[in-house]
């Protein structure tokens, strides 16, 4: 039988959750120590999806949405890139989930209150099952920057929303990516909300011309590390021994 | 042999943030279409309703009002200890009026971890919303069970000397349990770093 454990998650790598510069934060955020145990089958086990769910345009926001074959406004984009664990081991058939605003910074939310227009061609909703080397892609529009309120109205960087399950529930992540060269990123309280500096840069996609598809789409390329799962083989003991 | 240096650093979360539903629950949302399903609407859908019990609860903020934009994902083992599939995971969302969720799932077994040692029924929870940062995880006990011997509930008290009433779901009637959380104050509930 094999045993399992999740690595220790290290905080000083994660965003501070009290971080009232954040201000939705304040009265949402623990104030009292998680409690950390040892991984149990309950954490380290996690629900396997299957890539049978997974519909053809699931991945291509471009056309998931579209009605009459209208394009949604905005530049074409490929997202890609790789799911690995800490030791860089590939994660294959982890569920990737992306949402995002369209070209004008609308989410097709009934709760999104900015004063922009809907792309009755863009609902801004993927997902992707990735590969045996762990790799996945996204064929999307550019998501604009938006204004909402927090100390005032700030605005958000550009961004995509992704949501991993990888083998183990215990390894599941949701974050946010950015894009290269977004000035708006560093004025954002909800990645300064993560103290380092270098891991904060982990979350912005690089450009990658030399990926473009045709000449109508720029790529960008995001990966992913989960938490790493250790793994040691012992033999059954027999009951009561 | 430095085996540290051959860890890398996991990605950070980042907040879900408001609109979560959109690529976690679209056809619940509004946006038909695209998926034929929404995953996790039933945790075990080869069994039948009349096994089920149902949990529900609210999510309590600081000011101890119920908040309705979150998202709520829920992993178990079925009545045997088993895990397996795609078995025993539900997503869902409080209610936009009541502020209530509700979870109709089959009552977990004991559950036995790689240590040989014998968990009593849980359901791990894991709670992402706007305001969060990191998404939150806790599990669900059952008040009904003996928790005496839990390896974790023990740890907790034996580490920790906490309070462990927050993650146990109280029985209020023959099927039905009541789970709060809170996210803060005297009664925040025990999350854990897994």
């Amino acid at each position: 039988m094999k045993n399992k454990s999740l690595l220790k998650r290290d905080f000083n790598y994660q965003p501070h959750i009290y971080y009232p510069n954040y201000k939705s934060s304040i009265l949402r955020a623990p104030h009292k120590d998680k409690i950390t145990f040892p991984s149990t089958i309950s954490e380290v086990s996690g629900p396997v999806f299957s890539k049978d769910i997974i519909g053809q345009n699931d991945n291509n926001l471009i056309l998931n949405f579209s009605k009459n074959n209208k394009s949604p406004i905005g530049h074409k984009i490929l997202v890609y890139g790789t799911v690995k664990d800490q030791f860089l081991k590939p994660v294959k058939g982890a569920l990737i989930e992306i949402w995002q605003a369209n070209a004008s910074g609308k989410y097709m939310h009934p709760n999104d209150k900015t004063p922009t227009a809907i792309d009755p061609n863009f609902a801004g909703c993927g997902r992707y099952i990735t590969e045996t080397n762990g790799s996945y892609e996204f064929f999307t529009i550019q998501p604009g920057p938006y204004p909402y309120p927090n100390r005032g109205i700030e605005w958000r960087p550009m961004h995509i929303h992704f949501s991993i399950f990888g083998e183990s529930f215990g390894q599941r992540l949701i974050t946010q990516m950015y894009f290269e060269g977004d000035p708006l990123i560093k004025l954002c309280p909800m990645v300064n909300s993560i103290p380092d500096d270098k891991i904060r840069k982990s979350l912005i996609s690089k450009l990658d011309v030399s990926r473009a598809v045709s000449h109508n789409i720029l790529a960008y390329k995001f990966d992913i590390i989960l938490r790493g799962i250790n793994q040691t083989y012992f033999e059954n003991r027999k009951e009561g021994l | 042999m430095d085996l540290i240096k051959n860890i890398h650093k996991e990605t950070p979360f980042q907040t879900a943030g408001p609109f979560l539903h959109i690529g976690c629950l679209p056809n619940f949302i509004g946006i038909p279409g695209i998926y034929k399903n929404d995953i996790g609407v039933d945790p075990f859908p080869e069994k039948k309703n009349k096994d089920f019990i149902k949990i529900s609860g609210s999510i309590f903020d600081g000011n101890e009002e119920a908040v309705d934009d979150v998202l709520l994902e829920t992993w178990q083992c079925d009545e045997d200890g088993n895990y397996f599939g795609l078995n025993g995971f539900a997503r869902f969302v409080p209610d936009k009026v009541t502020k209530k969720f509700s979870l109709s799932t089959i009552k977990p077994g004991s559950v036995k971890s790689f240590d040989g040692k014998l968990y009593s029924p849980h359901i791990s929870l894991l709670i992402s919303s706007r305001g969060l940062n990191m998404s939150l995880n806790t599990r669900i006990y059952f008040d009904d069970d003996d928790l005496t011997n839990d390896p974790l509930i023990s740890f907790i008290i034996n580490n920790n000397n906490n309070d462990i009433s927050s993650l146990v779901a109280k029985k209020i009637d023959k099927n039905d349990y009541l789970f709060n959380v809170f996210l803060q104050g005297d009664k925040e509930t025990i999350f854990f770093d897994l």
